[in-house]
């Protein structure tokens, strides 16, 4: 029982309640007097566009955007502002070579970095998604092996990927 | 001989345990290793240092627990702490959140009840793990209540050692949210089982454990924003129920009758915006129940949708005009800046200097996640998924618990602490479900070649139940290599987390260590040094001036006065003490006079290589100061927007009083092996101004390794009084007849020479009959009368006379046998 919380429109209460004889709303009745007892009212086919709760596989994904978002640290790169990638001078060419990872803290990151980071953990986790639809039992069988196949590759590259970006980030990782 | 096997193959059987006992007994063995490892990978730094309690806040928690210990319950209540602050001094009783304190006062009562004869601190290092513990248990009960009993297992075991929750609670982290955790996690489940049950003692439970939980730590406007965003989001799903208005209505009216128990919260439930959700979702349940109660009286549904509309209109507008006249009238505070710049992370930035300053406020990158959740970011949103695939009220409640907390937590570090139980939690439900399937699969050998051979099914055509059985090895085998490798990825989960808890989070921060040339552990107790300095070798009423960060510990440990602490709560005596620290020493000293200062402490990282030194937290001193003294300002310490205190620095920067203090005598110092003296390494160059004086203040004690640096502010310099028209009446005030000053010729005070005449003459013991003789005249002759004063008082002052005389009666004696008018006694200061 959701409550709709809207007030109708003076037109479409109205055009709905030409057929009925008897409401019970105030408004309607100011109306059928002001402007609507000299004024004829126009026949329209508008239809109330029905609000319906969305499903929920789709907050789901919108759920899964946000959370890459928060992940890969967009709050950290819109207060911090720090450049999309470094830079530092090799000392003995004289050339500027772009460096990806910030190095000497953990709590600090260049924007690019953070992304890929966040892509990261959202494929390990879209992988494992993908390993329980693989197996539902109600798809095909090469539908459940290749979703299977995906799966499995992606937690794999994901979980790879990520421990060698926190060992290229903190030298000491794990010694 | 045939019954011995008989009876011992009965007793076997009678020993072997049903299928359900069996899960029982496993269940309940894993928890209490659950239990005790949860307390166990917390004592790293208790193992390695000595038991003592760690960095700042928690000195203050111990010092207020050591009252409540002494002085009971009633003086604690109403303490007023002067030794803080000064000279305002601190409300303490109701200004702080006595949960944690009472708490570790009563587990010591309780043992000391069973005659256990521990030390209070000791109690106080191991609350925290001992809360840590508990929280696993209420892991477990909650992964039981949203998914199943397998969740709430694997849930625990990931609580226990996530270190996004280790890092407040390790034992010696005697702070707040320690105990809040436990309460925060408490709170929540007992309100599901409330919402889930529809029981009304569950919901008494949920209203005690709000109440806990408000009594312990501030971040209990969590709990009072997310529930009433839940069962918003359950109203707008359609999930309105009996149960749910029973569960929120006891909670919130009992829960906020309780809250106000505390002073520290006092009526913010009725009078601060942070608190309005609440009450705006508690009036819009009565609306429902009275809207479904109406239904159920009415039989015509039309007659029924034109009374809803018109009701909810009214409803949201009187609302409206109540909330509005509330706000715009000024009894309902708006939202304060700590909370509201979680709304919007941008404002601290530009409008509060102290709450940006602090580190843990800092937004977190994605490294700080990596590094306190690992595998758990690949789990949460597989978790997310199967909560959605199977919503309940309570997967909606875990749900949203996630998503405000993860996003809290990309706001500010600091609040990865409360994100971690949510995290776990669907963690858990995704390591539960995925390994569910993989043992359904492993066990459906059987059922598919029944169903193959008694139905045939639908969907499988005859050719492929071949094929399904040849791929039913492979099936088989997959599955078991699939959960090799969930085995593989927890066990890499706990290698992580415990080499983050002994590397990252074991540290007191109040003892440095670090690895000498060759290996070896080297531990700097400056800290602790420099306290206990202050504790014996200064006065009792001694105060000290010193960088807010410090003003705990120095309270409980050195028992000293402090001038500001963390409790930040006045930014206009921090900025007093920022703008001291960055003036020059002249205007400086006024600052330090008017605030009655004896002692300035200083930490400086120079020698060490020590980071977080005053000098590296200087430029928040000027930000801070100047955001209530324009006079200060940031880019005058700055070169081309750098911060720098080599050569190239800001001349204002050379010259303040933090860099004074900081790098006297140390230019001197040689620090590394190839650096010219004076080089700073924390900063890593060399310093610009190296010949540092003092005017004002003298060293008074600087630490073994330069950490800690403490100054005594010398006594004004005696001031005689100018007037001669009006004389300073003491019992030898005389004016010569004739009424001649020697003027004109300008001379010099030597205070040596003065001093050996002096001595000569044997003043060292001076009583009226003795008179000086002429020699000593010559050396103060063509000084002015207040000049030859002065000088005597310099020689004195420098100790060069080494000697205590009464200097009033040997002035004037002096200056009346020289023949020196005398209009006023001269009296050196002390």
């Amino acid at each position: 029982m959701a409550p709709k919380a809207d007030t109708q429109s003076a037109g479409a209460v109205a055009a709905a309640d030409a057929s009925s004889q008897f409401s019970m709303d105030p408004l309607f009745h100011i109306l059928k007097v002001v402007p609507y007892s000299f004024l004829r009212a126009p026949r329209l086919r508008l239809k109330i566009p029905s609000v319906s709760l969305p499903s929920a596989m789709t907050v789901f994904s919108l759920v899964l955007l946000t959370y890459f978002m928060v992940v890969s640290g967009f709050v950290y790169d819109v207060i911090v502002e720090p450049p999309g990638i470094g830079s530092t001078q090799d000392p003995a060419t004289g050339a500027v070579r772009p460096v990806v990872f910030l190095p000497g803290r953990v709590n600090g990151q260049y924007i690019i970095e953070g992304l890929s980071s966040g892509f990261m953990f959202v494929l390990g986790g879209i992988g494992i998604v993908l390993l329980d639809l693989a197996l539902d039992k109600n798809r095909a069988r090469s539908v459940k092996v290749s979703y299977a196949i995906a799966g499995i590759s992606s937690v794999v590259i994901a979980y790879v990927m990520t421990t060698l970006f926190i060992r290229i980030k903190i030298p000491g990782y794990l010694r | 001989m045939a019954t011995m096997p008989a009876s011992a193959s009965d007793l076997l059987k009678s020993f072997k345990l049903k299928t359900k006992q069996q899960e029982l007994l496993i269940r309940v063995s894993i928890l209490c290793l659950v239990y005790i490892l949860a307390f166990i990978t917390r004592l790293f730094s208790v193992l390695r240092y000595e038991s003592m309690i760690h960095e700042f806040d928690p000195y203050f928690n111990y010092r207020t627990t050591l009252y409540l210990t002494e002085n009971g319950f009633y003086d604690f209540w109403n303490w007023f702490d002067y030794e803080s602050w000064y000279p305002l001094g601190r409300i303490v009783g109701g200004t702080l959140y006595p949960g944690l304190m009472v708490t570790a006062v009563l587990i010591y009562r309780i043992l000391r009840f069973l005659r256990f004869a521990v030390h209070i601190r000791e109690v106080c290092v191991l609350t925290a793990p001992f809360f840590a513990s508990n929280t696993t248990l209420v892991a477990y009960f909650f992964g039981k209540e949203i998914w199943d009993s397998g969740a709430g297992l694997v849930a625990a075991i990931l609580i226990a050692i996530c270190p996004g929750y280790i890092s407040r609670s390790v034992a010696g982290s005697y702070d707040n949210e320690g105990v809040a955790i436990f309460a925060l996690l408490f709170t929540f489940y007992v309100f599901v089982k409330a919402v889930n049950t529809g029981s009304l003692a569950w919901s008494l439970a949920s209203a005690f454990g709000y109440f806990y939980m408000v009594s312990a730590w501030g971040g209990y406007v969590f709990i009072i924003n997310l529930i009433p965003l839940y069962v918003l989001v359950l109203l707008i799903t359609g999930r309105y129920s009996m149960r749910l208005y029973v569960a929120y209505n006891c909670m919130y009216i009992l829960g906020m009758l309780l809250a106000m128990q505390i002073r520290f919260v006092g009526f913010q439930h009725v009078q601060s915006g942070e608190h309005m959700a609440v009450m705006g979702v508690f009036f819009l349940m009565q609306v429902f129940y009275f809207l479904d109660w109406v239904k159920h009286m009415l039989s015509d549904t039309k007659l029924f949708q034109a009374f809803l509309r018109i009701t909810v209109t009214c409803a949201v507008a009187v609302g409206g005009i109540a909330l509005g006249l509330g706000m715009v009238s000024g009894y309902i505070s708006p939202w304060t800046g700590r909370f509201y710049s979680l709304l919007d992370p941008t404002y601290a930035k530009d409008h509060i200097p102290i709450i940006a300053s602090v580190s843990e406020h800092q937004p977190t990158a994605w490294s700080s996640f990596m590094f306190d959740f690992h595998i758990l970011l690949f789990l949460f949103p597989a978790g997310l998924y199967f909560c959605f695939k199977r919503l309940s009220d309570a997967t909606i409640f875990i749900v949203m618990y996630g998503l405000t907390s993860m996003y809290f937590a990309g706001v500010m570090v600091r609040l990865i602490l409360v994100a971690t139980p949510a995290v776990c939690l669907i963690s858990a439900i995704a390591v539960s479900a995925t390994v569910k399937n993989l043992t359904v699969l492993l066990r459906s050998k059987n059922k598919v070649v029944q169903t193959g051979s008694t139905k045939g099914s639908g969907g499988s055509k005859s050719s492929s139940k071949a094929l399904l059985d040849q791929s039913q090895p492979f099936q088989k085998n997959g599955a078991i290599a699939l959960l090799f490798g969930a085995f593989y990825l927890l066990s890499r989960y706990a290698t992580h987390c415990t080499w983050v808890t002994s590397e990252a989070y074991s540290s007191p921060s109040i003892v440095l260590a670090a690895r000498g040339a060759h290996g070896n552990r080297v531990i700097f107790d400056d800290y602790r040094e420099a306290y206990f300095w202050l504790r014996q070798n200064t006065p009792q009423d001694a105060k000290v001036m010193s960088w807010w960060d410090y003003g705990y510990q120095i309270t409980a440990m050195g028992n000293r006065t402090v001038i500001v602490d963390n409790n930040t709560w006045n930014n206009t005596h921090i900025a007093t003490v920022g703008r001291a620290m960055s003036s020059y020493e002249d205007e400086a000293i006024e600052i330090i006079r008017s605030l009655d200062v004896d002692y300035v402490l200083v930490v400086f990282g120079g020698v060490t290589g020590y980071s977080s030194d005053d000098i590296n937290k200087f430029l928040w001193m000027v930000r801070i100061g100047g955001g209530v003294f324009p006079v200060i300002k940031e880019p005058d310490y700055l070169v081309n927007g750098e911060y720098r205190v080599d050569k190239g620095a800001a001349p204002k920067m050379l010259n303040c009083l933090m860099y004074k203090l900081c790098y006297y005598r140390f230019g001197e110092m040689l620090t590394e092996y190839g650096k010219p003296p004076g080089y700073d390494r924390a900063r890593g160059v060399e310093i610009g101004n190296k010949d540092v004086k003092l005017e004002h203040l003298e060293e008074a004690f600087t630490t073994s390794n330069w950490i800690v640096r403490i100054y005594r502010v010398k006594p004004p310099n005696n001031r005689c009084p100018h007037n001669v028209e009006t004389p300073v009446v003491t019992h030898l005030g005389d004016v010569f007849p004739n009424g001649s000053n020697i003027h004109g010729q300008s001379g010099t005070c030597n205070p040596q020479n003065l001093g050996v005449c002096l001595d000569l003459l044997g003043l060292v013991d001076v009583n009226l009959g003795n008179a000086p003789t002429k020699p000593c005249c010559s050396l103060i002759e063509g000084l002015v009368d207040l000049e030859g004063a002065v000088c005597l008082c310099t020689a004195v002052r420098a100790n060069v006379l080494g000697i205590h005389i009464n200097l009033s009666i040997s002035l004037s004696l002096l200056l009346r046998n020289c023949e020196r008018k005398v209009a006023t006694e001269y009296i050196c200061g002390p």
